[in-house]
This record gives structure tokens, sequence and C-alpha cells, in this order.
């Protein structure tokens, strides 16, 4: 993403990473919602354990993904989800909300760079949370562990998957510059990533048509590209293609947040007159 | 003198129900986007289900005709209960920001007040509900009988009525602890999330739990199983049990009551 404010000093990352330490300061301060977010996924871990132990026990299980496979399936998808569905440009909606993006426009700063990095720091907090809810969710499930290249491989995705939805929620951030009333939108994109991008149901289990739809969609290069990879059903021969796909969704993504925001940006300079 | 008050109740309900319905013409492009977000919430909810249940035809005995029964009369009274109550779930907010004080200098019921303030509520999702249950009594073949007809809108009531019970449980610990947004993330996952499938499903523990703690089994599981003919469910309660969700809700709305006029007598404003 780059800039928009003209004729900005020399780059300099130290403020980026101060941006970032705050953030993580501030959400340290929620230790309640921490709580929360642990005892809530928790509840999700066992609800599906129990789900695909009903539908396993009475049908014929599909071969590619026995219920070993499908239980680490929804368990990794869910200690995802930690960090997935955070809204880490929610302050660019508050900063349009309360009008003081006019003086981060002032300040000698990249702003959407300060997004990213506030939001970074708001991630990297909630990333460690995985931690502890990984070892809580070991109480109540056993997850298969893939060989340490499959493991790598599917941090670079994850990784991947992570930049694809954070232009996604710069994005529909974005829209604030036009209408403040952005909440329902946001919800009605998470229940369609949830559906389409195989958070709760493996793509591979839809049937044939919705699966051709759902992968074509940039929501499976999300959740399910790296997920797949975890449990094996994506083989190493198609590593480099599928990386490819995810490479190809975040650049496509970050080209149409960097024009919409300089259309916004635009707006915020004539609004002020 | 009792005829007045109650006649003044009825009045400032009309003007509620008149505001809401303006404000949602005023602000069309809003609505629009909230009924857009509805449709999305119950249709993916519904895909899910209809998705897994291609693929493994059935849950515990129960096919996605059944689960779509078992959806649909969730639906109906969760909706009833958003349409008429919503507002009771602002009551923290009221709480921390002082608004409620104002409520508690007025000559009308505290409660009454705060479920009668006006927002935007419109009762599109219950509009949605009644269509969905119609559709999905259709699909599954339910038989539609007098005891259908006198029990269905009962047990609907009862169900909205439980949902109520949580609502309000909630927002009176509000009065002791401020910030209750956690807790009832919490719940309201519990319930969305639990009232999906048949609890059949779960262990013995959670079964307990939701029968007789948070008895969101009976908004759908149990008057369902009772509808559907379900006789070969792991219980020892009997299937007429599905029949008793109207007395279940009255007494968890008299249960969270009575929290709540503790909770009032126990109120000191948080001071502005």
């Amino acid at each position: 993403m780059t800039a928009v404010t003209p004729a900005r000093p020399r780059f300099r990352l130290a403020p980026y990473l101060h941006f970032a330490r705050v953030a993580m300061a501030r959400e340290g301060t929620y230790r309640f919602d921490v709580f929360t977010s642990i005892a809530s996924l928790l509840i999700r871990v066992y609800l599906l354990r129990m789900v695909w132990l009903a539908l396993y026990a009475r049908n014929a299980a599909p071969s590619e993904l026995p219920l070993h496979a499908i239980i680490t399936y929804s368990t990794i998808a869910l200690l995802m989800g930690l960090v997935m569905d955070i809204d880490q440009t929610r302050l660019l909606h508050d900063k349009l909300h309360d009008g003081s993006i006019a003086t981060d426009f002032m300040k000698p700063i990249n702003v959407p760079l300060y997004f990213f990095s506030d939001g970074t720091g708001e991630v990297l907090f909630h990333a460690a949370l995985i931690v502890p809810s990984l070892l809580f969710a070991l109480l109540i499930v056993h997850i298969d562990v893939p060989s340490l290249p499959v493991l790598a491989v599917f941090f670079v995705s994850f990784f991947l998957g992570y930049l694809i939805g954070f232009c996604l929620n710069f994005l529909l951030n974005c829209i604030a510059f036009w209408t403040l009333e952005i909440q329902a939108m946001q919800l009605i994109v998470t229940w369609i990533t949830d559906l389409f991008g195989g958070e709760i149901i493996p793509l591979v289990i839809f049937p044939a048509f919705l699966q051709r739809i759902a992968f074509v969609l940039p929501f499976a290069s999300m959740f399910s590209t790296p997920l797949l990879i975890y449990v094996g059903v994506i083989k190493p021969g198609r590593y480099l293609e599928v990386l490819g796909v995810q490479l190809f969704w975040v650049i496509v993504l970050a080209v149409i947040a960097t024009f919409v925001w300089r259309a916004g940006a635009k707006r915020i300079v004539v609004q002020g007159g | 003198m009792q005829r007045s008050r109650l006649r003044v109740m009825l009045g400032v309900y009309q003007q509620y129900w008149r505001i809401n319905i303006l404000t949602t013409l005023e602000y069309r492009e809003n609505f629009l986007i909230w009924l857009g977000f509805t449709f999305v919430y119950h249709g993916s909810a519904i895909a899910a289900l209809w998705i897994v249940l291609t693929r493994f035809p059935s849950m515990n005995g129960w096919t996605f005709r059944d689960m779509a029964f078992l959806y649909g009369l969730w639906m109906i009274a969760h909706a009833l209960h958003n349409t008429l109550f919503s507002t009771v779930g602002d009551i923290p907010d009221h709480i921390r920001d002082g608004e409620f004080d104002r409520l508690l200098v007025r000559p009308l019921d505290t409660l009454f007040q705060a479920i009668a303030t006006p927002g935007q509520v419109f009762p599109d999702e219950l509009i949605l509900g009644l269509i969905t249950f119609a559709a999905a009594t259709w699909y599954s073949g339910v038989h539609v009988d007098l005891l259908f007809v006198i029990f269905i809108p009962l047990i609907v009531v009862g169900g909205a009525l439980i949902d109520l019970a949580f609502n309000l449980f909630i927002s009176t610990v509000a009065f002791w602890f401020v910030r209750v947004d956690a807790l009832r993330w919490i719940v309201v996952q519990l319930e969305q999330e639990f009232t999906r499938y048949p609890i059949s499903i779960y262990s013995q523990g959670v079964r307990l739990l939701l029968t007789f703690v948070v008895p969101f089994a009976f908004m759908n599981y149990f008057p369902a199983r009772y509808f559907l003919h379900k006789a070969h469910e792991t219980s020892a309660l009997p299937p007429e049990i599905g029949l008793l969700t109207p007395l279940i809700g009255v007494v968890a709305v008299a249960v969270a009551y009575a929290f709540w006029r503790l909770g009032l007598s126990k109120y000191s404003s948080v001071g502005h």
C-alpha cells in the first residue's frame, strides 16, 4: 500500500513499532475479553467434536477425511480464527466516525501503514492466546501434528491467508469513507467467509457444484488452503500452485484496497475544505 | 385507577412502535442492509446444515428434513424475542451512560420503560421466521392437527420467554458488574450453536445442562422431538415433555424477574 500524504519525510520504522506496541498494551487491558475468547473457543471445540462424532458414527466416512483428520481440521480452524476473526482495521472506521482521522493525515506518517502496525500489534497479542487455548483444547480433543516441512508450509500459507483477511477488512472499513453504517455489511461478509472459506465445514465435503464456486472465491485462500495443507489433503506436489493462488489474491485485493483508499482519502480532503 | 394505568402503558407502547416504524422508514438503506444481514445469517446456518446432511444423510437418526423443522422452530421463537424484547439487552448501556436513572424517576414501571425505549426495531426477522417455519413444517412432513395448531403458538411464545429470561438475567447482572458484554456473548453463542443440533448428540452432562440449567432444549429440541415422533432418542424423559415449553418459559421469566427486582433494589447509580 502506498502513501497518499504528499512530500512526507524520510521513512523511519521506529514509530510504527511503537504503534504496534501501544496496540498490544491496549488489548492487554481487556482481560475479561481474553477469558471470553478462550472459553467460547473451547465450547466450540467441544461442540464440533460432538457434531462430527455423531455424523461419522452412522454414515460412511469420506475417504479423504477420516474422523481424526476432520476433528484436527476443526480445531486448527478455530485456533486460526483467534487471529483471523479480528478486525484489525476497525481503528480506521472509529477514526472516521469521530473525525480524528483528519489530524492523522497531518502527521508525518504513512496512514495506511499506521493502521497496519496498529492491527498487527492487536493480532500479535491475540496470537499469544493460541498457546493457552491449544493446551486447553488438547484436554478435549486429540489432534494430529504433521511433519515439520508440512508445518512450515502451513505457516506460510496461514500468513498469506492473514494478508488476504487484512486487505478484506481494510476494504470494508474504507467503505466508512462513504457511509458510516458498515457493521451489518461486515457481519454479512463474516458469515459468508465462515461458510465459503471452509472455516466451519471443509470445502472438500461440499456438493460438487458448490465446491467449484467456493474454490474460485478468495475466501477459500483464507482458511481452506492452510487447513487442507495441515491435514494433508493438499499434497506437496500442489503446494506451489495453491500458494500461488493465495499470492494472486493478496495482490489483487491489495491493489483494489489501494485504489479505494485513495478515492476515500480524497473525499476527506474535499470535506475539510 | 388500575385500568387507566394500563391504558397509559398501551398508549406508550403504541407510540413506541410508531417511532420504530417511522425510524425504519427514514433510514431505509440501513434497514435494507440489516435485512440482508438477517437473510445471510439464517441462510448460511441453514446452508451449512444442508451441506453437511447431503454428505452425511443422518445425524443420530435426524435427517435434513427433521433438522429444518428444528431450526425453523428455534428461529421463529428467537425472532419473536428479538422483535419484542431486544431492547432489554440495551439496559447495561443505559446503566453505563447514566440514562437508566431517568427511567427510575418516571411514573411507569422501570422494566416496561426499558422495553419500550424506541430504536430501530422492525418485525422483519419475525416475518422471515414465519415463512421459514411454515416452509420447514411442510418440508418435514409434520402432521398439522388440532394439537399442533394449539400448541405451536404457545411453544413459540414459551421459547421467546426463555430467551427473554436470559436476556433479562444478563442485563440484571449489570447492576453489579457494569460490563456484561462478555457474559452475554458466551450465552448467545451457547444458545445459537447448541440449539442447531438434536441434543442427543451431546454427552449426558451437557444434555442435563441444556435441559435444566439453561433450558434452551425446550425452545426447539423437545417440541421437535414430540412433533416429529422421534421415539428412539436416548433420553429418560417422555416425549410429552416437549409440550411443557410454555410452562418452562413462564417459570424462567419469573425467576429472572425476581432477580431483576432484587438488582433494582440494590442499584446505586454509576454517578454522572
